[in-house]
């Protein structure tokens, strides 16, 4: 017989993890729902929508966006933003150029340079200035927004140069078992920083960090390191769009990126992950990257002006995080009023 | 039960119901409180005693029950609405503009005299000062509230309150954060109010504070009334005995537990010269193994910052700490713990829990800093801390993988306490320990510290509880502004001694 307080235990864990999941998909399930009835919509409606072509087509276009905003997941889940990853971006893409065209290097090591380029840039510029320092991440990135950007304009002198090299179209338009190579990127981008999360206690210092910094450190968890690590995540991820980004252009463009941060702060809110910290994960991006590139593809092929693309992505942002509070606590605005945070109700569950 | 059954309540509220999600909070509790009496609300944590103080301010809405207000059916929609009939809530956390004067303050809210639209502010100041006036308090309306005392702070809010033609006043613990001076001067506004013809309903978890103020008592216990009793007809242990429910030795007899100590243990805290400008300065402090040692003294004496200095959190200007031995200046928290120092933080939910995360994530924290940060968290070791925490310290949650946040104020307490065990200290200092845990916790706090020193970690407790310093400790160092001015053996530690001392008085 087995031991039934071990079945017990076992249900336990099976119930809690159950219970874990199901709150967790609920911080994005109206975006996710909405995700759904549209991509059906679309299907039904757009006879050119669900075809092979244009879901490779949507996919490979919201590539650069989706893998910006999974390291733009970390620095949220941190109760910070990062405005600097659209100018890092466009930065990385002319370092990039200068890197082939220049000094001649090879292009895997271009890219693996201009890879830890943008991770050093986020992690000992802003990382440091954030965490080590103290300053504001609002303040700091949005310095470091501004200089990059003009970094990229000197330094290009605000003309595109052209790419030649093979891998760096691979990384555009290469495919892998006939599938686009920015789909895997993104996929494997998905599945590393989900790992992260949820099994390595870096992710649970991320979390820790986000959810309470003052416990935190005094649990001897080395949060400047921890901030530092969290932007450098940033950085990468800006920088891998950036490769991608020159990829699909064939060329270093300093015009590249600037819709980025807020749109990549977009889908992490509308992923559900609490701009206050401690709550969400990369999944709910995933959804709320795809979200808006759906709503972009399918309006697209309806004809539909972009612009109403953005007015829509507008509205359901807002409209979602305020389902999300009044879900969680009905009484969160009249807190609100009094000056109150309703961080309380951010439960484990809203994790990874 | 009570005295004089023909006097109308002016408050009353009847079979309040409240369900939070799968929680019953409140199951038909009743709170009626008489025109110019002070009733204190009793409880453990867990009781409903906020719950239905939420209800009584209008923060939250009953699912059943009657509210009467000075004879008249009424109910509270939102906290405006209750501050407009009449009922003001002063609340653990001030709710002041730091930055603004008191009179600004007091009138906060659309409210200072007007003149041709422009705020007329000699006569706002002149109301300003009536209202403070009238607590029996001296304070120039234009100062900003930030340069003033804690206890001061209060006056400000309830002058506030008041301001508003309040006939009840909710103290919700007000007490937690004042010196002994302080709270008497508290205390004797809420008498003046009392005396005034305003009500006051308020909750404090030290019991010597409910039967020096309070004129009536009512006992909640699982959401349900229990009892409801004026303060000379009840003894401590017939209140204590309401709200567990069941008998219990208000503190554990901790002088039993305990062999004397050995005369001279071997130190394993070692404090020499520690100074920090501004806060404390030339600290001398020994903590044996297996040694609890007390450190006494007003808020802002230096004793929070003291052990903060010791943890790394703060560095000193001058002065060594050695732990066992070995003496190095601690840099960091980080540094502390590898150097097998554990500190409790006197608030857990700012300081010492991510409320967020679960149980078993806040168990492991502490001892997880010496681990590469990619490493895989091993269910196997983790579920071994927890099950030993959680049974040891009889720690009352539904799961290890429920958020912190859902225990109770002294199960959370009883985390942050684990938390540190777990990490194996050699000392554990602790700041406030029992700050805001009822009766029941409390007894189980102290033997667990009893139990932690005759393990041989050497214990180090700052509290204002100067009670359970004298119950707990060998020796007593009393603080008065950043320095220790008297060490006492548990022999000659009384507690009017110790306060005289804390007081600056030799």
């Amino acid at each position: 017989m087995t031991d039934p307080t071990n079945i017990d235990r076992r249900r336990q864990r099976v119930l809690d993890h159950a219970a874990g999941a199901w709150s967790a998909s609920s911080r994005y399930a109206a975006v996710l729902i909405l995700l759904v009835s549209i991509f059906v919509v679309l299907s039904l409606t757009q006879e050119n929508f669900f075809t092979r072509p244009n879901l490779e087509n949507l996919l490979t276009s919201v590539s650069i966006l989706f893998v910006v905003s999974i390291g733009m997941t970390f620095v949220v889940l941190t109760a910070g933003i990062d405005l600097s990853v659209g100018s890092t971006l466009a930065l990385m893409g002319i370092l990039l150029s200068h890197l082939l065209n220049d000094f001649g290097l090879p292009a895997w090591l271009a890219v693996l340079g201009t890879l830890v380029a943008g991770a050093l840039l986020g992690g000992m510029v802003n990382g440091v200035l954030i965490g080590k320092v103290g300053l504001s991440f609002f303040v700091v990135t949005l310095g470091t927004l501004s200089l990059y950007q003009g970094v990229v304009n000197i330094w290009s002198g605000t003309e595109t140069t052209y790419i030649t090299s093979s891998l760096i179209d691979w990384f555009g338009f290469g495919k892998v078992i006939g599938i686009p190579a920015p789909i895997w990127i993104m996929v494997a981008t998905y599945v590393i920083a989900f790992s992260v999360l949820r099994w390595t206690y870096f992710g649970r210092d991320v979390y820790a960090v986000g959810g309470n910094i003052e416990a935190a450190r005094l649990s001897g968890i080395n949060v400047a390191r921890t901030l530092i690590f969290v932007y450098a995540i940033s950085g990468l991820a800006a920088a891998l769009g950036g490769v991608i980004q020159a990829g699909r252009l064939g060329a270093a463009s300093p015009l590249v990126g600037t819709s980025i941060p807020l749109d990549a702060a977009a889908a992490v809110l509308l992923g559900g992950t609490s701009f206050l910290g401690g709550v969400g994960g990369v999944t709910g991006t995933a959804v709320g990257v795809l979200f808006i590139g759906t709503l972009q593809n399918g309006l697209s092929i309806a004809g539909v002006s972009s612009f109403w693309q953005q007015v829509v992505t507008g509205v359901i942002l807002i409209v979602a995080v305020a389902i999300d509070r009044l879900q969680q606590n009905p009484s969160g605005r009249r807190l609100r009023r009094f000056g109150r945070g309703t961080r309380s109700r951010a439960g484990v569950d809203g994790r990874e | 039960m009570t005295g004089s059954p023909d006097t109308a309540p002016l408050l009353l509220a009847e079979g309040m119901h409240k369900r939070y999600g799968g929680v019953h909070a409140l199951r038909g509790a009743r709170l009626s409180v008489r025109p110019a009496e002070v009733h204190a609300l009793m409880g453990e944590n867990g009781s409903g005693k906020s719950t239905m103080l939420r209800i009584l301010s209008g923060q939250l809405q009953p699912d059943a029950g009657s509210i009467s207000f000075a004879g008249r059916p009424t109910s509270f929609r939102t906290p405006t609405d209750a501050l407009r009939q009449g009922i003001a809530t002063v609340t653990q956390e001030t709710t002041l503009a730091p930055d603004l004067s008191i009179a600004e303050n007091i009138f906060l809210g659309h409210r200072m005299a007007r003149r041709a639209g422009l705020v007329d502010w000699e006569t706002t100041r002149t109301r300003a000062r009536a209202a403070i006036e009238r607590l029996g308090l001296d304070l120039d309306p234009s100062l900003p509230v930030r340069r003033l005392r804690p206890d001061r702070k209060q006056m400000v809010e309830i002058a506030r309150a008041l301001s508003i033609d309040a006939r009840v006043l909710i103290l919700d613990e007000p007490t937690s954060s004042l010196t002994d001076d302080e709270v008497e001067s508290l205390f004797n506004v809420v008498r003046t109010l009392r005396d005034d013809g305003v009500s006051t309903i308020f909750v404090s978890h030290r019991l010597d504070e409910v039967f020096e103020l309070a004129d009536r008592i009512s006992v909640l216990r699982d959401g349900h009334s229990v009892g409801e009793s004026t303060t000379a007809e009840l003894s401590r242990t017939s209140l204590i005995h309401m709200m567990v429910g069941r008998a219990l030795e208000e503190e554990t007899k901790a002088e039993g537990d305990r062999a004397s100590t050995t005369t001279h243990p071997r130190p394993v805290l070692r404090v020499r010269g520690l100074t920090a400008p501004g806060m404390f300065a030339g600290v001398d402090l020994d903590v044996g193994a297996g040694e609890i040692v007390g450190l006494a003294g007003l808020v802002g004496a230096g004793r929070s910052e003291l052990l903060e200095t010791i943890f790394g959190l703060r560095s000193p200007s001058e002065g060594t700490v050695e732990v066992d031995g070995d003496g190095r200046t601690l840099r960091s928290p980080r540094h502390a713990i590898r150097n097998r120092i554990g500190f409790v933080p006197a608030d857990r939910k700012t300081e010492g829990l991510v409320l967020g995360m679960s149980v078993r994530e806040n168990l492991v924290m502490a001892t997880t800093s010496r681990v590469p940060r990619l490493a895989y968290p091993r269910p196997a070791r983790e579920a071994a801390i927890v099950n030993d925490a959680m049974t040891s310290l009889r720690i009352r949650a539904h799961s290890p993988g429920v958020p912190v946040s859902t225990l109770s104020g002294g199960n959370q307490q009883k985390v942050v306490l684990a938390k540190w065990l777990a990490s194996g200290p050699k000392v554990l200092m602790l700041d406030e320990p029992t700050r805001g845990v009822d009766v029941g916790a409390k007894a189980e706090i102290y033997r667990l510290l009893v139990a932690v020193a005759r393990d041989g970690v050497g214990v180090l407790i700052s509290s204002s509880e100067t009670p359970e310093l004298c119950l707990l400790c060998d020796r007593i160092a009393v603080m008065f502004r950043g320095r220790i001015v008297a060490w006492l053996s548990r022999e000659d530690a009384t507690e009017a001694r110790i306060a005289h001392i804390a007081g600056g008085h030799q």
